[in-house]
């Protein structure tokens, strides 16, 4: 940790949409490299407020002298959550993993029950906000998928994550069917939960558990020569940045040598004249919200780099804001309000544009963005199949 | 079409570097921007000063020492640069008042006038002499700000202390763009009934809008209103930065966070690529010719050991003179010190001089012999050489 390295400068704390809208939160530079020098293993956790940070990570992309505060305030909130009591909607986002699991099985009944006055009573009673949607859950998950093997000589196994494979399982299908169209081989390798929201809720353990479980499955597959593919960025950063560094698992670098996010991935195809997809007219002005974390793993704005290659499309960038829901961050009641005035701050910064959609890579940004503006949230990889007109299957 | 195959790729993301940026892009280049984190030019006031030693800067910069690298850019592009660059920020929603005729003073938080040329209109009402009294409004609890010190240094001069609710910068910035907050305001100055000529906020009325809130304020209470820079975090440096990378975006450049470059790729007298350290793949960018625009040893372009001094990406000659000794003069507030001739000496071109690389142009605060500070140039010679490396860049691209 290069906590020395920090000159004061502030421009993280200029960086953070938390310190923005809740004076609670210290900020980044205070709770980072500053509270830092004060820290011993040998003393106990005291800091409560290292919990209202987000993990968005704007500060690490902000300083210009290589500290990490985000990594700092993440080895504290684990110090925090191993030597304080959770309380239940950590305990539950923690756990998210097994509890979607239920949900999917159980899918009507569950959506009902979380849609209902009473579910969201529930909910709040637990400390789980309720000011958008839950999203519903899904029968037929990913996992369900059948495999498709065609032996094609480019192949790469789909860590889909579990937004698409709980509550988005046809954007799933629909990466699936893009990435065959480009003549590339999927298959869907056994797989869990990440292990960023048991991070983010402060329990290492769990997040090592659940690491560990995908480490072995994904590393058979890239032995066999496979790639991964990753479409959730926050997957994704944990799976590059978190398995070799904080959860330290021992085949992290192998991993993160072979991970792509989808997009990388198709332009990576394209550059190597794997695929030359001739790309329809999309009509249409999009807001492109660029998610927290696709910042966060310094590979661009590989989306961007496709969808400016779509004839009609006309994609403005907006990567100023965070949309302040963070996955589990903002479900949490002591959050809700300032995952809102974040959230707001997004969302006009897009209606200012104008345009038709919002297209972001993540699905809690999607899922935050378009509860509060009412505008339909898109990934990038269904407007990429609307351009090379890839349907739905039924 | 490809994401790693660039024309230009463009190290850091200052003034300097997005100019250039959106200048090639521009033209059609395919442009690469990495950057290790924000620049200082989110540290600075925001103001374009172009050369303050006088009352104008295109004449400033005629008088200054021949090895100044002012001299390599003619006047017709540092007007262009200027031009260019107030075109950009209102395209922005970010007007800049000003001109290269003339240059023209802000009210410092310490109360004196600071010379500069291109102010961003929220600072434009800003008093050119002594006489104008002013009514300074603070906020409860800002810590960054301390209207005493211009009481003491101008006759008919007062302050009133609004409660926010919040207490920084960055908070009570992004309250004034709430309807409410703004409403709740408005009210509570009006029953001031302010008798003094014109009113004074430090810099946070608001981030993405503030020309407005403060033509409205102006408009609302009847009276010239403007801001006063504060030190960081500082709200103008900021919209600053926003406007001109959001400018560079429009462009269709594609920007790279968190990218500090570790090392290079060449071949003969090319670079053909810069690498980043990273968890997995080995990260690296090609491109056809490089822009470096890192700054100096605050933004990261050089660093200063005991025997000397180093160019972080390219490891360039770096010209300094003299041995250590004479890098500093013995008084601290001097404007002389040798450490501020520091960097890379360029041709006409923008190459840096008595190195072997022809496709590398050097722009902004990284060149040797500028002497920001005693010169007051910093942004102004940021925009005129991004200029002059972009046209240069170019020419060598469509060879």
């Amino acid at each position: 940790m290069k906590y020395e390295h920090c000159i004061r400068c502030t421009i993280c704390v200029e960086n953070c949409p938390v310190f923005r809208v809740n004076p609670e939160f210290p900020g980044p530079k205070q709770s980072g490299p500053d509270a830092q020098r004060f820290r011993s293993d040998r003393e106990r956790a005291e800091d409560g407020w290292v919990l209202l940070c987000s993990q968005c990570k704007r500060c690490e992309m902000a300083c210009p002298c290589g500290v990490e505060p985000a990594q700092i305030i993440l080895n504290e909130q684990q110090r925090y959550g191993k030597e304080h009591p959770q309380t239940p909607a950590h305990l539950l986002f923690a756990n998210n993993y097994y509890l979607s699991a239920l949900g999917s099985l159980t899918a009507p009944i569950a959506n009902m029950i979380a849609s209902s006055k009473m579910g969201k009573k529930a909910f709040r009673a637990m400390g789980i906000s309720t000011y958008i949607p839950f999203p519903k859950f899904h029968f037929r998950t990913m996992r369900r998928e059948k495999k498709i093997l065609n032996r094609k000589t480019r192949k790469v196994a789909f860590f889909y994550g579990c937004f698409i494979n709980f509550y988005r399982p046809d954007i799933g299908r629909k990466i699936v069917r893009l990435l065959s169209a480009l003549n590339v081989d999927v298959v869907l390798p056994p797989q869990w939960c990440c292990g960023l929201p048991a991070l983010g809720n402060g329990n290492i353990a769990l997040a090592k558990h659940f690491a560990q479980k995908n480490a072995s499955s994904l590393s058979n597959y890239i032995d066999a020569g496979y790639d991964i593919v990753y479409t959730c960025t926050s997957c994704g950063l944990c799976l590059m940045h978190d398995y070799p560094g904080i959860l330290k698992i021992p085949q992290g670098k192998k991993i993160a040598e072979s991970s792509y996010d989808v997009h990388e991935y198709i332009i990576k195809l394209i550059n190597e004249g794997y695929a030359k997809p001739v790309f329809g007219e999309v009509p249409r002005k999009i807001a492109y919200h660029i998610p927290c974390h696709l910042r966060a793993l310094e590979i661009g704005y590989p989306a961007a780099k496709l969808m400016a290659a779509i004839p009609g499309l006309e994609c403005e960038i907006l990567d100023d804001a965070c949309c302040g829901l963070s996955g589990s961050y903002g479900f949490k009641k002591e959050n809700e309000l300032t995952a809102i005035q974040m959230g707001n701050r997004a969302v006009s910064l897009i209606k200012k544009t104008k345009a038709e959609n919002i297209v972001a890579d993540c699905g809690s940004c999607r899922m935050q963005l378009s509860g509060l503006s009412g505008m339909t949230a898109l990934d990038p990889a269904e407007i990429l199949c609307e351009a090379l007109d890839i349907k739905d299957q039924k | 079409m490809s994401v790693t195959e660039y024309d230009v790729v463009i190290i850091g993301a200052g003034v300097a570097g997005l100019t250039a940026g959106a200048l090639l892009a521009e033209r059609g280049f395919k442009v690469a921007l990495v950057t290790q984190g924000e620049p200082t030019a989110c540290l600075s006031t925001g103001c374009i000063d172009v050369c303050s030693r006088g009352s104008s800067p295109l004449s400033g910069i005629h008088d200054l020492p021949p090895e100044h690298p002012y001299h390599l850019v003619s006047e017709k592009i540092i007007r262009d640069a200027l031009n260019y660059f107030q075109a950009a920020m209102t395209d922005m929603g970010i007007p800049y008042a000003g001109g290269a005729e003339e240059n023209r003073f802000i009210l410092s938080a310490l109360g004196t006038l600071k010379t500069s040329c291109l102010v961003p209109s929220t600072m434009k009402e800003a008093p050119q002499d002594t006489k104008d009294s002013v009514h300074i409004i603070t906020f409860k609890g800002l810590k960054d700000f301390y209207p005493g010190y211009i009481i003491s240094r101008r006759r008919n001069t007062k302050s009133s202390v609004y409660d926010a609710g919040v207490y920084s910068t960055m908070s009570i910035a992004s309250h004034f763009e709430e309807k409410e907050f703004f409403e709740k305001f408005i009210i509570w100055l009006e029953k001031l009934n302010i008798d003094e000529d014109k009113l004074a906020f430090p810099a946070v009325l608001g981030l993405e809008s503030a020309s407005e809130i403060v033509d409205t304020v102006s408009i609302l209470i009847g009276k010239p209103v403007f801001e006063i820079p504060t030190i960081p975090p500082s709200m103008p440096g900021r919209r600053l930065f926003n406007g001109l990378k959001g400018y560079f975006h429009k462009k269709g450049g594609t920007l790279y966070w968190a990218w500090p470059v570790a090392g290079i790729e060449k071949t003969g007298k090319v670079i053909e690529a810069v690498t980043t350290p990273s968890e997995g793949r080995p990260n690296s960018i090609n491109a056809k010719a490089f822009i470096l625009s890192t700054g100096s040893f605050v933004g990261g372009g050089l660093t200063a050991t005991r025997e000397s001094i180093i160019e972080n990406v390219f490891h360039l000659p770096v010209h300094i003179s003299g041995p250590r000794e004479t890098w500093f003069d013995s008084d601290y507030f001097s404007l002389n010190h040798g450490i501020g001739r520091a960097g890379i000496i360029a041709d006409s071109t923008l190459r840096p001089a008595g190195s072997s690389w022809e496709n590398i142009f050097v722009c902004g605060g990284i060149l040797a012999d500028t002497e920001i500070l005693k010169n007051g140039c910093g942004h102004g010679l940021a925009l005129a050489t991004a200029h002059a490396a972009a046209l240069s860049c170019a020419e060598y691209l469509s060879r």
